[in-house]
């Protein structure tokens, strides 16, 4: 007896080791047939999907996106959770790992971050969608970045925008209008410094923020010259030591920390604050991104939003934007036809779903309803878009780790620790070859 | 501390009784014909029967499946070049290792990790012992005031990270307006912005938060002190200052060890306010060893390279504090 007590104990142990040891093999399984228009009446499903963000009032992925799909597909149950981006991406690496991931959860376009799309799709955890309307709709511009060998796994609906916000009643005071090259910028930067007016508030302290001005800079100043630069710098073709790239932008960039037209206390200074500054009048403009533009509408001034000009003499003027990240299917998942319908009615342009989604400003979107109606704050970046004027943002074509080598190295710079401009480019390309390396 | 000597002193005369009987020809007889009796019940020990060891099996389980794999598969990964999603790894060698030494990496977090812990164990030992001193007179409304002090040790890391975010922010924080109130200038003040003191800045809120606790163990130690021993002294002539410093610090020296040591391993393991507080900030000033564990991991997705960090850090937490419990048990002795 106590020897089968003491072989059971053992046999449970050694299981459980197994079980963890073999970690979460990238999952094959075929797809289920229990979509919800083929699955029976009575066949409840539910659907898991996991978000990154911070769930509001009337939150659109927790709330209304649960509702319409239930009224939709009165057997399915969409549980939709959302976790603040750092804890999002721990989260879904987690539940990765040990085969438990959500059916359902947001991916990065290209290489950025550690839900790329790229990460995920080769490592088999995403199921393909390249037969739905969805992809064909979207168009190119829509699936690029989501594209994966021949296969899509999302489609972009939108565009997010990097660009510049300013308080248009602090501009007018001073008789200035948006500037369209760099120089321009840099006399109106002086002028308000001039007038009294702290010319723009940054929270570096959060260092992501950093990137919100240098990638504008970066769609003037290294893009137009050459679309392909990232996918050199893995050919060995390009490199961020190049003179008249990564160096030049960096240098413009620290020109505005150095002439103090960024507030000089913005390392200790997070996103969140920068902003309330920036609503409470303390500065004129901020760069940040199209997704905060409700938090600074609440600002009781004329809010404009333009591209930061980084072009000097014949160059052109470009903006930042890149395809938003969007839900992709987890290959392992019951319900993979279930989420496919899903995504096709979310998507097609003109489901209750989709315009609910265009309507709670989820994203500057390029087909179907809404997009005839761009919102007057984003109406100068999508001018430049549909004239192939715009730049996916550069970390999306990086492997992750490069921006943060760049971000903290930068922040040594403009913190005074005696970094320079050729160092943090000789950094940014040792990090680029040690995560290609792998 | 006498009743612990005598204790040591009974448990080393039972040692050497048994170490003689051990030799005797009685006691050996004793201990077969026990032996024999044991193996006919089933029993190896008539004290420890073989059968007690299923009631630690579940315990044990979940420390084989939970703490000795992992750390196992963290030695093992970090010869990988695992990203931590795709299992397709290759084995690397030392190539993790020898890039956390060739990036610098490796230098920059032990230093700010043992500066963070010098400030820490410093500042909250010495705080703690203070008001443990304070606060175990007769004062007046002292129950409350030891209540006040160990609030801040029931704030989550996050509550009080984004509280002192605000206490620490430039132009228009709580501390820049204190010193503006009373008259300074603190216009260049940016304690979480500057490289310089950005390290001291989140150690000092990791010391707020934790006094109280540190307090909580000096106010126990203090109160097991003999108040006759105490009395004693005062009548051969001690001053407040002799008393504590000859009298109440070696006989609380047990507890001193305690704080420390517990300090020390916190301070070692520094990681929330970092990631808080700075993001590791301003540029590479408050990475610690376990913020750069963290970033290594999940935003460069270099699982490999990050176990590699663990394992090396592994080695130094237990190489500090083994030398600190060593060192402060012989002082212990030595007192």
């Amino acid at each position: 007896m106590k020897k089968l007590i003491a072989l059971m104990l053992s046999g449970i142990l050694i299981a459980s080791l197994a079980a963890c040891g073999s970690g979460a093999a990238a999952p094959t399984a075929a797809p289920s047939q229990d979509s919800p228009a083929a699955a029976a009446p009575e066949e409840k499903i539910v659907i898991t999907v996991l978000d990154s963000g911070s769930a509001q009032e009337n939150d659109f992925e927790t709330e209304t996106l649960p509702r319409l799909i239930s009224a939709k597909y009165p057997n399915v149950t969409v549980e939709a959770s959302k976790l603040p981006d750092d804890q999002y991406y721990t989260a879904l690496k987690t539940k990765i790992a040990s085969g438990e991931a959500p059916d359902m959860f947001r991916v990065a376009p290209k290489g950025a971050g550690s839900n790329s799309v790229i990460t995920l799709a080769e490592a088999g955890y995403l199921a393909p969608i390249n037969e739905l309307g969805i992809v064909e709709l979207a168009g190119a511009s829509g699936t690029d970045a989501f594209r994966v060998g021949s296969n899509v796994y999302t489609v972009s609906s939108g565009v997010s925008i990097l660009g510049t916000y300013v308080n248009m009643d602090m501009l007018k005071s001073l008789s200035l209008s948006i500037p369209t090259t760099w120089a321009e910028f840099l006399d109106v930067c002086q002028k308000l410094k001039d007038g009294g007016i702290q010319p723009i508030v940054m929270g570096d302290k959060d260092m992501y923020v950093m990137q919100f001005g240098m990638y504008q800079l970066a769609a003037s100043k290294v893009y137009p010259k050459n679309p392909a630069y990232d996918d050199q710098l893995r050919t060995g073709e390009t490199h961020f030591t190049d003179t008249g790239s990564w160096d030049t932008v960096l240098e413009m960039y620290d020109t505005l920390y150095k002439n103090g037209y960024i507030d000089s206390s913005s390392l200790g200074i997070s996103q969140q604050q920068s902003q309330q500054m920036f609503v409470d009048k303390q500065a004129a403009m901020t760069f940040d991104g199209s997704w905060s533009a409700p938090t600074l509408r609440g600002a009781d001034f004329e809010l404009g939003y333009y591209p930061l000009p980084g072009n000097e003499g014949s160059e052109i003027l470009c903006a930042s934007m890149a395809p938003g990240s969007n839900w992709a299917i987890y290959s392992g998942s019951k319900h993979i036809d279930a989420c496919k319908n899903l995504l096709q009615y979310w998507f097609d342009g003109e489901s209750d779903l989709w315009k609910a989604y265009v309507d709670a400003d989820k994203a500057v979107v390029t087909y179907g309803y809404g997009s005839d109606r761009v919102d007057v704050l984003f109406q100068p970046f999508m001018e430049l878009y549909n004239n192939d004027r715009a730049y996916y943002w550069c970390n999306q074509g990086w492997p992750a780790g490069v921006e943060n080598e760049m971000l903290a190295k930068f922040s040594e710079l403009i913190g005074g620790q005696n970094t320079t401009v050729p160092e943090i480019t000789k950094a940014m390309q040792r990090k680029f070859e040690e995560m290609v390396a792998g | 501390m006498r009743k612990a000597y005598s204790s040591l002193e009974s448990l080393r005369g039972l040692c050497g009784l048994r170490i003689c009987l051990a030799g005797s020809r009685p006691f050996k007889r004793e201990v077969n014909s026990v032996k024999s009796r044991a193996k006919r019940l089933g029993l190896n020990s008539l004290t420890f029967p073989r059968r007690m060891y299923l009631f630690a099996a579940p315990a044990l389980a979940l420390f084989l499946v939970f703490w000795v794999f992992p750390l196992i598969q963290m030695f093992f990964y970090s010869f990988t070049n695992f990203n931590g999603i795709n299992f397709n790894y290759d084995f690397v060698g030392l190539k993790n290792f020898v890039n956390i030494f060739k990036d610098g990496t490796l230098g920059n977090s032990i230093r700010n990790t043992l500066v963070y812990t010098i400030v820490m164990v410093g500042a909250s030992n010495l705080l703690g012992l203070a008001i443990a001193l304070a606060l175990n007179s007769n004062i007046r409304l002292k129950t409350l005031f030891r209540t006040c002090c160990y609030i801040p040790a029931l704030f989550s890391a996050i509550v009080v990270g984004f509280i002192w975010s605000y206490v620490y922010m430039p132009r228009s924080g709580l501390l820049v307006s204190l010193i503006t109130l009373v008259g300074g200038d603190a216009s260049k003040l940016n304690i979480l912005g500057n490289h310089k003191v950005a390290l001291y800045g989140i150690a000092l809120v990791e010391v707020w938060k934790g006094f109280g606790s540190t307090m909580i163990i000096y106010l126990a130690g203090l109160q097991t002190l003999d108040e006759n021993l105490l009395e004693a002294a005062r009548i051969d002539g001690c001053n407040e200052w002799q008393l504590m410093r000859l009298v109440k610090l070696p006989l609380i020296s047990a507890t001193i060890t305690i704080n420390v040591i517990l300090s020390a391993i916190g301070g070692l393991k520094a990681f929330d306010y970092a990631f808080i507080m700075t993001s590791g900030g301003p540029g590479k000033a408050t990475n610690t060893l376990m913020f750069n564990v963290y970033r290594i991991a999940f935003n460069e997705q270099l699982m490999g390279k990050a176990s590699a960090l663990s394992v090396i850090s592994f080695f130094c937490i237990i190489i500090v504090t083994v030398l600190m419990l060593y060192v402060m048990n012989k002082r212990e002795v030595e007192l």
